[in-house]
């Protein structure tokens, strides 16, 4: 945890200012591709689950699914390897007083490398994702969901496989 | 009744297959927007065409709701599990009686008088066309037996 990610949580802010605070942060953190901070902000044993993320082996299917220390950071680090321009936009966040947070942004950026298992060929994209978060009475992000469409982004990265 | 007991009853009819329920829970202008469709109109026509073409293509849908809450603004925000196996063409794919589930982040934004004012859904396109066999996106009617 850090000072700043504590201070997402003024005293004077209701439980749903404060979530949305963090969730704000969050966004500023992968903004500026700062991993580091994207994870500070979390929960140490904070859940992570990226529903579309499924990458399919010869032996079985790995899914997006674990902790944001672990899974997250490594997703979140591998995007912004493959896409060095990647960039967010808040369209809207929603927020509840027990901590709930709702985000719908858009995420773009132009491929600069291979991501999984779609080749580069420099294309660019933007995408409508919805994030889901909860935020602990800590201010801190404990549970991260998101949800995207994967055809999308393909088609529009000229990748038209179904794996 | 609440955006949380209205957003519970959409999904209860969403699985029955009963549209004619859900568009009666909607308010005169309600909007939908179906983002991995790129679908944006009212409730009362594309709402409600897609909802009859999912009741019809999977007679057996089970719509299980794993995670709902209602924000300040009085907006429903569920995450959704859909599971049933396929009885009919669907957006175009051939039905090869593929069983799939599919998770999904809905968005019901709820009128002070609990009515549907704005749907918005979330999911991924191409995880049902894989459950549904499809291999490439520029040939959605080929599929894998």
């Amino acid at each position: 945890m850090t000072t700043d990610a504590t201070s997402a949580g003024s005293s004077t802010m209701s439980r749903a200012d404060t979530a949305q605070a963090a969730v704000t942060a969050f966004f500023g953190a992968y903004q500026a591709q700062d991993v580091e901070r994207m994870v500070d902000l979390c929960a140490d044993n904070a859940d992570f689950r990226y529903v579309p993320f499924e990458v399919r082996t010869r032996q079985r299917v790995l899914h997006g699914d674990g902790k944001v220390r672990t899974v997250g950071k490594a997703i979140w680090t591998a995007l912004i390897d493959a896409f060095p321009d990647l960039s967010n936009t808040m369209i809207n966040v929603r927020s509840d007083d027990e901590g709930n947070v709702a985000a719908q942004v858009s995420i773009g950026g132009t491929q600069a490398k291979a991501f999984g298992v779609i080749a580069c060929t420099g294309g660019h994209y933007d995408l409508p994702h919805l994030f889901v978060f909860h935020v602990g009475s800590d201010g801190l992000i404990d549970d991260i969901a998101a949800y995207w469409d994967n055809a999308d982004w393909n088609k529009q990265l000229g990748w038209l496989e179904i794996d | 009744m609440s955006a949380r007991s209205v957003a519970q009853e959409f999904f209860d009819h969403m699985e029955a297959g009963e549209v004619e329920h859900i568009i009666g829970m909607t308010a005169p202008g309600a909007v939908v927007s179906l983002v991995p469709l790129g679908v944006r109109g009212s409730m009362a026509e594309e709402g409600a065409s897609y909802l009859r073409d999912l009741a019809r293509a999977f007679p057996d849908l089970l719509v299980r709701v794993r995670r709902l809450f209602v924000t300040t603004d009085n907006t429903a925000v569920a995450e959704i599990t859909a599971d049933g196996t396929q009885a009919a063409d669907f957006l175009g794919v051939t039905n090869q009686e593929k069983h799939f589930d599919l998770d999904q982040g809905w968005l019901l934004e709820v009128t002070p008088e609990d009515m549907i004012g704005g749907v918005t859904a979330y999911w991924d396109q191409n995880q049902l066309y894989r459950r549904l066999g499809v291999k490439r996106l520029d040939k959605i009617t080929i599929t894998a037996r």
